[in-house]
């Protein structure tokens, strides 16, 4: 009997670990809540206002670049911890760029550029689009 | 040629006499009423139903359910006038309005299913104030520093016009969980 209680405990524990799981939103769900307000909700972008999520590969292309995407203050503000925020960029990339970022961004990189913001994102941008 | 009608004039001529017009119109009659009341049949009705899901809006009593006002579930952080009132509808701007392309996105729970939905605030855009069903609701709403949840902006900088007419409460889909400020 105390056998089969302690088999049923475990069976409930495998069940409610495996909901609580489940009960975390996936890249696509997080880009809905925390990039389509602006960026559109397939990435196109409004034009002159904000761009198109289709052109970032060429960002990749070099170390700047790479660390732009996660220090300009829209993705490095949005309300999601490190491993989300990685996830999120990672899944943006090769679904909406065709380009998947190789190494992956991991929650450690994504950790260490946040701790250092963008003073002036324009710049930035535009010399990370120099090289 | 001339064969070639002979043979097309006789399989007619022979239709003809094995079906009379008559016989044509009351099959085609009865298939077509037939067909329309395939769907009244007990069985056809309870597939239908076992296969519907329904929608997010239904079954909510009172002003809650109603898009007309300000308590309307899907209006949990809406600040202006609900386009509801004005011609539109809660998805959708009235006549001669454009919907600001850039808005903002946070989460609304239905009190009928007491899940989470993604709701996007939009501005219409390009037609006077609306003046109706002014509301001013701030659930997860946040400072003009966080912008991407402010709804103090007047989100038509991102459309043709900068003129103000009303705002709409699009529903984008279900939420595993609410925003992360409320």
């Amino acid at each position: 009997m105390r056998r089969a209680r302690a088999f049923a405990v475990m069976c409930a524990t495998i069940v409610l670990a495996a909901a609580a799981a489940d009960a975390v939103p996936g890249p696509a769900e997080d880009y809905l809540l925390h990039c389509s307000g602006c960026h559109q909700q397939n990435g196109a972008g409004v034009t002159d206002l904000v761009p198109p999520l289709s052109g970032l590969a060429p960002f990749l292309a070099t170390p700047e670049g790479r660390a732009y995407l996660v220090r300009v203050p829209g993705v490095a503000q949005a309300a999601l911890d490190d491993e989300r925020l990685a996830t999120l960029l990672n899944w943006v990339l090769s679904e909406m760029s065709g380009k998947t970022p190789d190494p992956a961004y991991d929650a450690r990189e994504v950790n260490a550029l946040r701790a250092d913001p963008l003073r002036d994102a324009l710049a930035a941008r535009k010399a990370a689009l120099a090289h | 040629m001339n064969d070639f009608d002979a043979r097309i004039e006789r399989a007619v001529r022979a239709l003809a006499r094995r079906t009379g017009r008559r016989t044509f119109l009351a099959r085609i009659g009865t298939l077509l009423v037939g067909a329309a009341a395939l769907p009244l049949l007990p069985v056809a009705r309870g597939a239908a139903e076992s296969a519907r899901v329904p929608a997010p809006d239904e079954n909510i009593p009172g002003a809650q359910g109603d898009p007309t006002s300000c308590e309307y579930w899907r209006h949990c952080a809406i600040d202006g006038f609900a386009c509801a009132c004005c011609g539109g509808s809660p998805s959708a701007c009235p006549p001669g309005a454009e919907k600001s392309p850039v808005g903002w996105i946070g989460t609304c729970r239905n009190p009928a299913d007491g899940k989470d939905y993604i709701i996007s605030y939009n501005d219409c855009c390009g037609k006077n104030w609306c003046g109706r069903c002014g509301c001013n609701r701030n659930e997860g709403e946040r400072p003009d520093y966080h912008w991407v949840r402010n709804n103090d902006i007047n989100w038509c900088v991102s459309a043709k016009s900068l003129v103000y007419h009303c705002s709409v409460a699009i529903l984008v889909g279900q939420a595993t969980e609410p925003q992360p400020e409320r």
